[in-house]
């Protein structure tokens, strides 16, 4: 059998701040610009994409989050069971992207997602982050598409004081490995 | 034994705490809230450097960031010594040692002092017109220059102190917590906005925390202790952030501002360890309130550069706010009322005042007349014409000035003292207004540059915008705040102030003696030892611009980039010129405003984090079986895999051979993948290769050929026709980024009418890649279900397969020319696969081979690798690849420019193939190929882009461009290398099966 392997696997706590990778999680890229792709997605997800730059919608299960105009990040809330994560890629893919309504990709690997919470989070953002975090920190559900340390990152207001970030998983040691740095000094 | 001149009335310093230091050497003792400057001056220590180029004797001059003279070296351990610190804005910490710089053996006794007597002989610019002959000289003189140069010692070791960067944000920042400064946060506080207000010293208040004079006073309170209550409110300000020991280093377009805080620097020796010594702030700020104050000019005079001659509010600074006497007895030269606030302040603390000269006529202001009624005695219309004593003053010369201020008249006065406070008038700190980009206004009637207009939300208040008197500077600044912020603040309109007010000015840049110019020393920049003479020397030789004076003559170019001494460099330039000033401008402020350390600037990014790195999910794999990494953009891609004490020559060499012979394996996740969806996704395709992509059978794989709109070869890569709206794309592993960029922006501006998307997947995917004659039998073992066979899954061509009911995409596509497959698998099982594959070829002994052997093996079969064999100036004709380009094709990026006059000329540089005649001699990548030896100039053809020794082949073989390479095939030719020259034929650029028999083997 083959071994899944995620890059991290470690979860780290200082004060005010908890840092832990939460993998395997379902991710898909959704892209389209009419107005069927938008009723499509509501439908299969039960969410309709935000139109809002910067903003996301959730349910229970899964969360859409604002990218650009025409696409959007879908993650599952939960960690998903390895046989199954096939399934709502394939779903999604059949109605829309042979629908040519738009595109689904599956980017599961493609990112890496980290949890930050604790009340210094942002403190800890800061050290390498120069996005102004002063409204987005009390904006349940705020997106935003920001560097930390240099590296590319979307991260997603989860609730108060608890963040979901995503970086590319060939990043993501170096950035592990720098949060752990930084939060020493927080 | 060494002076105790410290008076016992400071409430700053901490005189229950006594530290010790040391000064070259020397134990000494301070207090608690000292700076080493006011320390050593405590222990009667003025003489604290020698000057640059005369080795004369300096002390200390000023009380904060625009010292010139009192430059030390702190500490002496090879990595954290630090040198050109200002002993000014150095807070005494127990354990501190410094020492004087620019002396050797000692500050006391300096061989470099020889200097001064030859200081006619070395006048501004003598290096210039000395060591410019003969020219094959320099080498010697620049040994020399090259030591001399330079003051202080930098350390040899890394540093070991830690140093960090934040980000901040804010709707006002106050730069300075002066008085003004204090108006300003307060006011933007309670007006809530999200405030934050720094200053460079210890505690907030600047020079009115310690003005305690009649003549300045605030609702019945003298100045001071009104603004002590003031600091006291501004703690229970919500809105409000204050940092001390931050100082403002640079001030960027759109409000984008850089300030260093010092953490730890102030800090006893035992307790700094382990923790953040400085961090650099990166601020954003929505409005900056500029409230820097001002700088007290010095006068130039003769020999005005003796141990003992100070700024006078800096010798009112240390008896006032560090209780330090700087002499005994202490005369003043002024052109201005703020020497009289000094001779007041020292009178009141009992120290002897012996006169003031003043240059003018006359004042009637209020603090004169309350120094007239203490007795001070006060020469009007007086100059002091020279100075005596070497290591520190000990009297002042002095005569009448005549009526036009030109000459001096009557009988030289002799008075003795051992300090003397100097005061020239005030400079406005603009240096941060112009470093956003503001325009300076010129004020005739007190000589200062003013902030005047500005792109940016800011605004300068209090004397850095030329008010100096109290009252002008709490009404004016309540006025601007009010407007700047739209806001109405009452706390300030109705103070009742009095204040004395100067009516009467005077100024001479350059003070006149009794002696000619040329017998006189009056320095203007101190630390670089430039006198006024040297300046009217460069206007002599012909340089009229204040950039080219300040290069010729180094003034303002030291590390206190001419603080004290722009404004008479500028004054006398424009006198002796006889242009305004207003006209002539400045010099360009430049950030830092005070020196940063490389630490501050670096912060973290060291060690580990120096650069960020990418690590592919078969990474660890490599680490273990001991790969050697190569940096590919930001990945760590394994460059080849040493067995024993293998060099890389041996391992590469083994590791090629094994590729061709049985099976080699690589990781070739590194490659960028761009998914591309849409009803469009051919036409796209057609639209960004140069080759033709409508026919392309789903299933089907094919190479492509990226250009630039100039038509020069941009990006390559196999692209793999998932289904029929559905491709792959791969890039180059350093330009996946860029293209995704470029297409995306082709997409959105150009093309906006096609149904295509593009998803990075780069990340999503592992790829491994099995490549040699045993390949097929190994991928067999890994996925038995999967049809082999040549007909079924011939070469360039795809299948999606299962692996442990993993899915997976495998392609039959080959860089090396062997036949070879391509597994792209989610990146989570990747190193998983790669383990599998390792262990289903043991029994052929595959190979993990790297990116060196990589290069090699595609070399033997002449494939180009673009951005090593092209360099952005090579179209596909150039590498002999014209196949490529679609003749039916209605268009494709960089379609019209392979047809400019330039891009179809037959001399252009093409790409060929290089045999030695040596066939071990393997050529050096980038060296010179040439026709004639010799013959000079020799003309350069081409040059050596690819070149490796084949074990394959058992031969070296090279690629290269050569102009008009395409028709020299058997043309030989000539490598010259610095001691030998090769000879190379010129042959086609595939070296190994040229039938491509392995390929489909």
């Amino acid at each position: 059998m083959l071994n899944y392997n995620s890059p991290i696997m470690e979860t780290k706590e200082y004060p005010d701040i908890k840092i832990s990778e939460v993998e395997p999680i379902l991710k898909i890229n959704l892209r389209g610009k009419n107005r069927d792709f938008v009723t499509k997605v509501g439908k299969e997800l039960s969410i309709i994409p935000p139109v809002d730059p910067n903003t996301s919608s959730s349910n229970e299960k899964l969360n859409l989050l604002w990218l650009s105009p025409d696409e959007w990040f879908l993650y599952s809330n939960n960690k998903i069971e390895l046989k199954d994560s096939n399934f709502l890629e394939d779903s999604l893919f059949n109605e829309i992207s042979k629908k040519k309504l738009g595109s689904v990709t599956n980017v599961s690997d493609h990112w890496v997602k980290i949890n930050l919470s604790g009340t210094k989070i942002f403190d800890l953002l800061s050290a390498g982050c120069p996005f102004n975090f002063s409204n987005f920190k009390n904006s349940k559900g705020a997106v935003t598409q920001t560097l930390v340390n240099h590296i590319d990152v979307i991260i997603h207001n989860k609730n108060t004081n608890e963040l979901n970030l995503f970086v590319r998983r060939s990043f993501s040691m170096h950035l592990w490995s720098w949060l752990n740095d930084s939060a020493r000094f927080i | 034994m060494s002076k105790n001149l410290r008076i016992i009335n400071s409430k700053y310093i901490d005189q229950t705490s006594r530290i010790s230091f040391k000064f070259d050497g020397k134990t000494l003792y301070g207090f608690k809230g000292d700076t080493l400057a006011s320390a050593l001056l405590a222990n009667d220590i003025h003489l604290v450097g020698r000057s640059f180029k005369y080795h004369r004797p300096r002390g200390i001059m000023a009380c904060g960031p625009e010292e010139p003279n009192a430059i030390v070296q702190v500490g002496s351990d090879a990595s954290m010594t630090e040198p050109n610190t200002r002993a000014t804005e150095i807070e005494l910490y127990e354990g501190l040692e410094a020492s004087s710089q620019n002396c050797w053996p000692s500050v006391n006794f300096d061989i470099g002092a020889v200097n001064n007597f030859f200081s006619p002989l070395i006048p501004a610019a003598f290096y210039y017109k000395t060591f410019m002959w003969p020219a094959n000289f320099w080498k010697l003189y620049e040994y020399f220059i090259r030591k001399s140069a330079g003051l202080g010692k930098s350390p040899t070791e890394p540093d070991k102190d830690i140093y960090d960067h934040r980000y901040l944000h804010c709707d006002v920042l106050v730069v300075g917590g002066g008085i003004s400064g204090i108006i300003a946060a307060k006011t933007a506080a309670k007006n809530n906005f999200n405030t934050l207000l720094i200053d460079d010293k210890n505690i907030l208040g600047g020079t009115t925390l310690f003005q305690k004079n009649e003549c300045f006073k605030i609702n019945n309170s003298y100045s001071n202790e009104w603004l002590k209550k003031e600091i006291e409110n501004l703690k229970s300000l919500k809105n409000l952030t204050i940092k001390t020991r931050t100082s403002l280093a640079a001030y960027h377009s759109y409000n984008y501002l850089l300030a260093r805080e010092n953490l730890t620097d102030h800090l006893d020796l035992n307790e700094k360890k382990d923790k953040i010594r400085q961090r650099l702030w990166k601020i954003r700020a929505k409005k900056v309130i500029i409230a820097t104050g001002a700088m007290e000019r010095p006068l130039i005079f003769n020999n005005n550069d003796r141990p003992g001659i100070m700024l006078s509010s800096s010798i009112k600074k240390y008896i006032d706010y560090y209780g330090v006497k700087c002499g005994q007895q202490i005369s003043l030269f002024t052109n201005n009322d703020s020497a009289y606030e000094t001779a007041i302040s020292l009178s009141n603390s009992g120290v002897s005042v012996n006169s003031v000269i003043d240059i003018r006529d006359k004042s009637n202001s209020l603090i004169v007349k309350q120094a007239e009624k203490l007795g001070i005695k006060i020469h009007w219309k007086h100059t002091v014409v020279n100075t005596n004593g070497y290591k520190k003053i000990n009297s002042i010369e002095i005569m009448k000035l005549s009526d036009d201020g030109t000459t001096v008249v009557g009988k030289k006065m002799k008075e003795g003292c051992d300090c003397l406070g100097i005061s020239g008038g005030w400079t406005p700190r603009v240096h941060l207004f112009t470093q956003s980009g503001g325009k300076l206004k010129f004020r005739d009637n007190d000589n200062v540059f003013l902030p005047d207009k500005s792109e940016l939300d800011q605004i300068s208040i209090g004397s850095c915008n030329g008010d100096f008197e109290l009252d002008e500077v709490t009404k004016n600044s309540v006025n601007l705040i009010n407007k700047f912020l739209k806001v109405n603040n009452n706390d300030y309109e109705n103070l009742e102030i009095i204040s004395s007010k100067e009516i009467d000015k005077k100024n001479i840049w350059l003070l006149p003696s009794d002696k000619p110019l040329g017998k006189t020393k009056p320095f203007l920049d101190f630390q670089n030892d430039s006198t006024a003479n040297d300046v009217k020397l460069a206007l002599r030789e012909g340089f009229k611009s204040i950039e080219h004076v300040k290069r010729y003559t180094t003034t303002g170019m030291a590390t206190d980039q001419g603080k004290l001494s722009n404004m008479h460099a500028l004054g006398i330039i424009a006198e002796t010129a006889g242009v305004k000033m207003g006209e002539l401008g400045t010099t360009t402020f430049r950030p830092p405003y005070t020196p940063l350390t490389f630490g501050a600037i670096v912060g973290r990014n060291v060690g580990e984090f120096f650069d960020i790195t990418r690590k592919t999910p078969i990474h660890d794999w490599h680490a273990k079986h001991n790969a050697e990494f190569e940096n590919v953009g930001q990945w760590k891609r394994a460059w080849y895999y040493p067995i024993g004490n293998e060099n890389m020559h041996e391992a590469v060499q083994r590791e090629s051979k094994a590729a061709r012979d049985s099976a080699g394996i690589l990781d070739a996740s590194t490659l960028g993948k761009i998914d591309i969806q849409g009803s469009d996704a051919s036409e796209f395709l057609n639209r960004v290769y140069t080759n033709a992509w409508s026919k392309l059978e789903i299933g089907k794989c094919r190479y492509g050929l990226m250009l630039n709109e100039d038509g020069m070869v941009y990006d390559d890569g196999v692209t793999t026709r998932i289904s029929e709206n559905h491709y792959l794309m791969t890039t180059t592993t350093g330009g996946a980024a860029n293209v995704l960029g470029k297409l995306e922006d082709y997409l959105q501006t150009e093309w906006p009418e096609l149904d295509v998307y593009l998803t990075s997947v780069t990340d999503h995917y592992a790829t491994v890649s099995i490549c040699g004659p045993n390949s097929k039998k190994i991928l067999s073992k890994v996925i038995p279900d999967l049809n082999l066979s040549d007909k079924e899954f011939p070469h360039m061509s795809f299948k999606n397969a299962l692996i442990d009911n993993i899915k997976c995409r495998v392609m039959r596509i080959s860089f090396t020319g062997e036949h070879s497959y391509e597994i792209n698998i989610q990146s989570s099982y990747g190193k998983s696969l790669w383990e599998k594959c390792f262990e289903a070829g043991k029994e052929f002994n595959i190979t993990p081979y790297g990116t060196e052997t990589m290069h090699l093996l595609r070399a033997e079969k002449g494939f180009i690798i673009a951005g090593q064999d092209t360099d952005g100036t090579m179209t596909p004709v150039d590498l002999q690849m014209d196949w490529i380009i679609s003749k039916k094709k209605y268009d494709f990026i960089g379609k019209r420019s392979l047809y400019r006059s330039d891009t179809i000329r037959d001399d252009r540089k093409q790409l060929v193939g290089l045999l030695t005649d040596d066939p071990k001699e393997v050529l050096e990548e980038g060296a010179q190929i040439v026709l004639e030896t010799k013959k000079q100039p020799i003309e350069m053809l081409g040059h050596v882009t690819s070149s490796y020794f084949s074990p394959n082949l058992n031969k070296s073989i090279a690629l290269a461009v050569v102009k008009n390479g395409k028709k020299l095939k058997g043309q030989k030719m000539f490598v010259p290398m610095k001691n030998k020259t090769i000879n190379v034929t010129i042959t086609d650029t595939v070296f190994l099966d040229k039938e491509n028999k392995r390929l489909n083997a």
